[in-house]
């Protein structure tokens, strides 16, 4: 089509595409998307591995070749290990809760009963909650004077009323596990119901007729036929926990101490301080150990994208 | 003026008194002022109701109603000197503090009207001015004309800034006609503004710590104002012992781990103590016998204060005493018109003082980097000219208009009684008149002056504190805090080690 497009232009004498542009070659095609992924993917990557062998002088504010000090000294540094060891905590413990719960909730959704389908359609309300928002609605709930979570918990007798929740050692990191919880669980349930609602019937008919109980139902032929799905939604919650932030930033600002300090939150302080190339290091050690997580994840399970 | 306009201004006058003395309530004020013509933005209505706590940015309805507006000689000279500027936009950007939310309200009307000039003003929170300025003179972009500094900042950023007094003798067609230095604290200036002799900025804001307290409960309990540190605490224990039965805590802090609010809540009790952050030689001190003793007496104050004391920076600080649940506290003045607002449960029950008297001040010539120890911990800034700005001269005269004798004074009663950085602010009847129980109150204001002028305390200038103070201290602290680490010597010693590596490139000796 455009090479006819660029033969009646040429005919018409308005003017003639080179012929790379007016060909069948893909080039045109794919170079605006090249440029964008050099521009916002490719570049800032080669820009950050560039400020990792760099050091800024706190005397001229330039930025000086230090090799491989940037590493060293995140190899070397106690906080960065604290802070990887609580990300990965922190990645787990959300996820094995999102995986059940949001299994649960599905499970429960998958019908089509009289106002299952509102009820689909209100799962998606967290989701288009921005995350800072959640952190601030969860900071103002688990409040230790004025939040009604904590008054709730106190009444219940399951929380000591000295203690609060966001600035004790024992139970910050879950209080903020309990914002995410809340807003990405419903993203669980969306993924598996649509993949619950694909699976056919049959299979399920065949073990009903043969005495399967709803559970034996469930491990042996739900599960399996879902695994390809449960795998996807696994490695998008993941990817998404380990990079976790917002909430951290809104609710404890790493602390106390640095109990609930993530990885890319440590990477954030640092680079709001202005130490950009070790900022870039820590940045680089997410994407790296994240890299390396989702490869092992994929090969092991099998996901063919 | 005119009838119908006579008549306009005491109907608002009316109903900015009415609902200031809460004979009616928010709704009906803005209908109120709906009637008579007034416009009110979502943002500016958010304040009506106590947006931020602490009060330090609650506008006074009725200053607002009654606001004598702008002085006309200024504006005439503003109109005259800005016309070659009109069209030109220039961008600042701040912290939530009240002298900005006041510039917000009253700029497009008053400066902007006068000169053409349009002001861009960029409200985050104060890290985040950290890190726009960092990135911004970094890469000499000069994004921003004009930048709110913290006082803690003010040795980074001092080779990118103008100096303003040099810049107004350089510039006289510029240079406002009675600007006035001489009328700005002298304290203020050396502690906010100055650094190695040279001015960073012009002061534009003073929180200053000092002494709140419940009157009612110091009648009830017989308490008087404490002089000492010693007495200070007694009464914190007197009223936690009384009181915490019915909801009531003897102090409240600002003592969330990693920020900011933690490193400045310590150095009230450190220099209340007798100590220092740095030495004489520039070595880190907070582990001496003073600054351990220091660490121990807020230690000991977090034990008399709410829970959640170790969750808040000095908003929810400043929330707390709002709400009712502290009996005292050295902390920020600002927050003191707030315990007067309108959504307060303590209106008029809170008294302001100085400070009570530290244990021992370390004389300045022994303390390192410039260090001022003493117990009213100021936290001012100062409005700076960006020397990367590509519209410097329409910003410096926005910057003249923002720290004119008239605004500062003006916004000391709009900005619900806060920021007064000239002396003329504290004589002004504007402000005098103000000095009574109700929103944007100004009966803080002889503690304030007092304690600018006899009890100040600032931190260290030099390029690594802004980085110190507000990651390694305020960390370290919270760990303590938490019981992470065990004793306050550990806690300092936790500090010393990279405070005294990260200072060693500015030493002196």
């Amino acid at each position: 089509m455009a090479t006819a497009l660029a033969q009646r232009q040429a005919g018409g004498g308005v003017f003639r595409l080179p012929r790379w542009l007016a060909g069948d070659h893909p080039f045109p095609w794919l170079a605006p998307l090249t440029a964008m992924l050099l521009a916002f993917g490719v570049y800032p990557l080669l820009y950050a591995v560039w400020l990792s062998f760099q050091e800024r002088s706190r005397v001229t504010r330039q930025f000086e070749f230090a090799g491989v000090r940037q590493w060293a000294t995140a190899l070397a540094d106690d906080r960065m290990w604290g802070a990887l060891q609580t990300t990965v905590v922190y990645t787990l413990a959300c996820l094995a809760i999102q995986l059940v719960l949001g299994m649960a909730v599905a499970l429960l959704l998958d019908a089509d009963r009289r106002g299952y389908g509102l009820l689909r359609a209100l799962m998606t309300l967290p989701l288009v909650v921005p995350p800072a928002v959640t952190g601030m609605m969860f900071l103002l709930m688990q409040d230790a004077q004025f939040g009604v979570l904590t008054y709730g918990l106190v009444q219940a007798g399951l929380l000591d009323p000295t203690q609060p929740l966001l600035g004790a050692s024992s139970t910050a990191l879950a209080a903020i596990m309990l914002a995410d919880v809340w807003q990405w669980t419903p993203f669980m349930v969306l993924i598996f119901l649509a993949g619950l609602r694909a699976l056919p019937k049959e299979p399920f008919e065949a073990a009903a007729i043969d005495g399967a109980s709803p559970v034996q139902a469930f491990r042996y032929l739900t599960l399996p036929m879902l695994s390809r799905v449960i795998a996807v939604a696994v490695l998008i919650r993941s990817i998404d926990l380990f990079r976790i932030y917002d909430y951290v930033y809104v609710m404890t600002g790493g602390g106390p101490g640095t109990l609930t300090e993530t990885l890319s939150f440590y990477a954030g302080r640092i680079f709001t301080l202005a130490n950009f190339p070790y900022a870039a290091t820590l940045s680089l050690i997410v994407l790296l150990v994240l890299n390396a997580a989702a490869m092992l994840f994929i090969r092991l399970t099998r996901i063919r994208f | 003026m005119s009838f119908r306009e006579h008549d306009r201004k005491t109907f608002i006058a009316d109903s900015a008194r009415a609902y200031a003395q809460r004979r009616i309530g928010k709704r009906e004020f803005l209908r109120r002022m709906g009637l008579a013509g007034v416009g009110f933005s979502a943002f500016a209505a958010g304040f009506l109701g106590g947006q931020r706590p602490g009060g330090g940015l609650r506008i006074s309805k009725q200053a607002l109603a009654q606001d004598s507006g702008p002085d006309p000689e200024m504006m005439k000279w503003l109109a005259e000197v800005g016309r070659p500027f009109a069209g030109t936009t220039i961008r600042y950007t701040s912290e939530a503090t009240p002298p900005t939310i006041v510039l917000s309200q009253l700029v497009k009307d008053e400066f902007t009207a006068a000169t053409g000039i349009n002001v861009e003003i960029e409200i985050v929170p104060l890290e985040q001015v950290l890190q726009k300025a960092t990135l911004d003179v970094q890469g000499q972009l000069g994004t921003y004309d004009l930048y709110y500094l913290d006082q803690s900042w003010i040795a980074t950023f001092s080779p990118d800034m103008e100096d303003p007094r040099a810049y107004y003798d350089a510039k006289p067609d510029l240079a406002m006609p009675g600007f006035d230095w001489d009328d700005f604290s002298p304290p203020l200036v050396d502690g906010i503004a100055k650094f190695e002799g040279r001015l960073v900025g012009i002061p534009f804001d003073i929180p200053i710590a000092i002494l709140m307290y419940r009157k009612d409960l110091y009648e009830k309990h017989g308490l008087k104002v404490p002089t000492t540190m010693d007495e200070y605490m007694a009464n914190v224990k007197a009223i936690q012992a009384a009181e915490s039965a019915s909801g009531i805590y003897g102090t409240t802090g600002q003592m969330r781990s990693g920020h900011y609010s933690l490193e400045c809540e310590w150095t009230i009790w450190l220099w209340g103590n007798g100590g220092s952050i740095f030495n004489a030689s520039d070595m880190f001190s907070g582990g001496d016998e003073e600054g351990i003793r220091g660490l121990e007496y807020m230690m000991e104050l977090s034990k008399n204060c709410p829970p959640g004391a170790l969750t808040w920076t000095w908003d929810g600080q400043g929330q707390s005493v709002t709400q009712g649940i502290a009996g005292q506290l050295v902390s920020w003045g600002e927050f003191f018109p707030g315990f007067d607002g309108t959504d307060s449960k303590v209106v008029g029950l809170m008294e302001a003082a100085i400070p009570p008297t530290p244990t021992r001040v370390r004389p300045s010539s022994e303390a390192g980097f410039g260090e001022i120890p003493h117990i009213g911990h100021q936290g001012g800034s100062t409005l700076s000219l960006s020397k990367y700005s590509s519209n410097q001269e329409a910003a410096w005269l926005f910057m003249q208009w923002a720290t004119s004798k008239d605004v500062v004074a003006r916004g000391c009663v709009l900005g619900g009684g806060a920021s007064p950085v000239r002396l003329s602010a504290f004589a002004d009847p504007r402000t005098k008149e103000a000095a009574r129980v109700g929103p944007g109150t100004t009966r803080h204001f002889p503690a304030i002056e007092y304690t600018i002028n006899n009890m100040m305390g600032s931190e260290p200038d030099f390029p690594a504190w802004a980085e110190m103070a507000n990651n390694l201290i305020p960390v370290e602290l919270g760990k303590y805090l938490n019981g992470q680490t065990k004793t306050a010597e550990e806690c300092m010693a936790a500090i010393e080690g990279p405070a005294n590596e990260m200072a060693a490139p500015f030493r002196r000796t």
